[in-house]
């Protein structure tokens, strides 16, 4: 593994993003409303890639983060008249304060017990905000930002920068080494003298953060909260099946999945409502049961010179 | 002299629904013990078994009881195409199920929980149903107990008590028995584990669908495509409330669950009562990670 230099993936990647920067510019406004999803689903894929991807946990509850996230752009919009991007902050904020409790207690618990504990939070998660009245119960709340399209999509675009950069930094890196030495023996890790511990609750902590990022973008995109909508566990599919159809753990397979993801099921939207995740959950079934490492795992191991290239 | 006929008459229904819950983990239960995999489309599966009943009470008047017995049957076939779509490929030819397969088989039936709740929005309508099915009540001293209820209680720990029998005394029980012990040695005396692991998969189902008929008893507007979502978290904890692969486990988990969630409905809202009782999860884990008792 080369540490140094970076390769044709990151400028690839790097090049895209520029591309996206002023692509709002050049195509008319539905386009960019495509975008916009397109990188709030980037968005979370990327977020929980950082622990399912990197470390083999699955994490079915993550749409808990993006929940709190929602909410708090939606409850300090509402209440305090806060400004969204503040809110996404704050939403930022929380993702990572929750991701770091919850994570805390739950990343001692190994494979099928780490998941079902995500399921469970995740569920209890909804059942607590329906019986709180101050974040509008099973109302939920709704909020009248406004029709922003550039600023959505410059701070969802700021939000997929980040969590790529913080990806190769983390997969280039020493941290790197660590974090894919738990991947595939926790035990062994720990006894080299691996941080397991630390490293699991840092990447749990970085994905409570950007999933609750994405999940504010989400509420003032919709400009409103609703708490089944927010916590579908639908959401968690959707991020799952990103990651695993792109590549689990690797810096491309988020945006590629997402890509792949999205734009069918976007076509899907408008012309037969409802089928959509029907076929995001026949394909997740079929892919994680026949080609468990993706796109850009399968492209690596078959391709020599892709081996080089894609990472 | 009221006081003690509401507590006594809220403890008693709250041990029928813990029976109602102990027969819907038990299946979940038996796999989880037995094969070692988590079927996270658990609930959808509850979910199968609770419209089965609805639509043979529709087309064929059977009532929920009599449907329990369909649904069983068909679990078997259920759960033998589950076995060798899901797990075979991830089972075969390992003496004990690695990591990797894990994730496999979690990230897989996760796809398949919400294909399948997403295809029974389309199929069923979100529309809430239920079955109309009222055999009457039966006097207890001062407390009225409805019969379905009573008959579903009844049905419940027969289910759960003939598994318990059915692995410690017969042959083949047995050999799932060793088969959830250790894999080489049951080979090693001449079980074949695709059988046997196949075997335990498809009674695990046949439970599971049963279970979700009996629990239209207690659900009279409640069946619809996302049940799945309340049954199952509520199945994950009472397996490891009781400790998964101990069979009378999922009675004395599910007595437990039932009886809390109906104390604490006399106290605080139903959702965060369900939530209390679904968070039970995290302490049990960390501190009784074998079930409450040893």
């Amino acid at each position: 593994m080369r540490i140094a230099g970076l390769g044709v993936t990151f400028f690839g990647l790097l090049a895209l993003m520029l591309l996206l920067l002023i692509l709002p510019f050049a195509f008319p406004f539905s386009t960019s409303v495509i975008l916009i999803n397109l990188l709030f689903y980037t968005a979370l894929a990327y977020s929980i890639n950082f622990i399912t991807g990197m470390t083999g946990y699955v994490s079915f509850g993550h749409v808990v983060f993006l929940g709190i996230g929602a909410y708090a752009l939606g409850a300090s919009a509402d209440v305090y008249g806060l400004d969204p991007v503040l809110g996404v902050l704050l939403g930022a904020a929380l993702g990572l304060v929750f991701a770091l409790m919850i994570g805390l207690v739950t990343l001692r618990f190994r494979g099928v017990y780490f998941a079902i504990s995500t399921v469970v939070i995740a569920l209890a998660a909804l059942n607590i905000v329906l019986e709180l009245p101050q974040l509008g119960g099973s109302q939920g709340i709704i909020l009248n930002l406004g029709f922003q399209p550039y600023s959505w999509y410059y701070t969802i675009w700021g939000i997929v920068l980040f969590e790529m950069l913080i990806t190769y930094y983390i997969n280039r890196g020493k941290l790197g080494l660590g974090i894919r030495a738990i991947k595939s023996d926790e035990d062994a890790a720990r006894s080299v003298g691996v941080n397991v511990s630390a490293l699991k609750l840092y990447l749990f902590g970085l994905s409570g953060l950007f999933a609750g990022a994405g999940g504010a973008v989400f509420a003032w995109t919709t400009s409103g909260v609703f708490p089944y909508e927010t916590f579908s566990l639908n959401f968690s599919l959707q991020m799952l099946a990103m990651i695993i159809i792109g590549g689990v753990g690797t810096a491309l397979g988020p945006i590629l999945g997402a890509v792949v993801v999205y734009l069918p099921s976007y076509y899907f939207l408008t012309v037969a409502i409802g089928t959509q995740l029907i076929i995001i959950g026949f394909a997740v079934v079929v892919i994680a049961l026949f080609i468990p490492e993706g796109i850009v795992g399968t492209l690596k191991r078959r391709s020599a010179s892709l081996r080089e290239l894609l990472e | 002299m009221v006081a003690l006929a509401v507590i006594l008459s809220d403890l008693l229904f709250g041990i029928m629904l813990g029976c109602v819950f102990a027969v819907v983990a038990h299946g979940l239960n038996l796999i989880w013990g037995v094969v070692k995999v988590v079927n996270i489309a658990h609930g959808e599966f509850i979910m199968l078994g609770a419209y089965g009943a609805y639509f043979l009470n529709v087309f064929g008047g059977f009532n929920p009881l009599l449907s329990a017995v369909v649904d069983g049957a068909l679990g078997i076939f259920v759960g033998y195409a589950f076995y060798f779509s899901f797990l075979h490929r991830e089972l075969r030819g390992k003496e004990r199920i690695t990591l990797r397969s894990e994730m496999v088989t979690l990230v897989s039936t996760f796809g398949l929980s919400l294909f399948m709740s997403n295809l029974a929005v389309v199929a069923f309508t979100g529309d809430f149903v239920g079955i109309n099915w009222s055999p009457g009540t039966v006097a207890l001293g001062f407390l009225e107990l409805p019969l379905g209820a009573l008959y579903v209680t009844i049905l419940a720990v027969l289910i759960i008590s003939t598994s318990v029998v059915f692995l410690d005394r017969t042959y083949i029980g047995n050999a799932i028995k060793a088969y959830s012990q250790d894999i080489t040695a049951t080979q090693l005396v001449g079980a074949n584990p695709t059988k046997v692991a196949s075997l335990a998969t498809a009674l695990g189902f046949s439970i599971t669908m049963a279970g979700g008929a009996l629990l239209t008893v207690w659900i009279p507007t409640g069946i619809n495509p996302y049940m799945g979502a309340l049954y199952a978290p509520i199945s994950f904890v009472i397996v490891v409330l009781g400790g998964p692969g101990k069979m009378l486990g999922s009675l004395l988990g599910g007595l437990t669950l039932g009886v809390v969630i109906d104390v604490l409905q006399a106290f605080v809202p139903v959702s965060l009562a369900y939530a209390v009782a679904f968070l039970l999860l995290i302490p049990v884990l960390l501190f009784r990670p074998e079930g409450i008792v040893k």
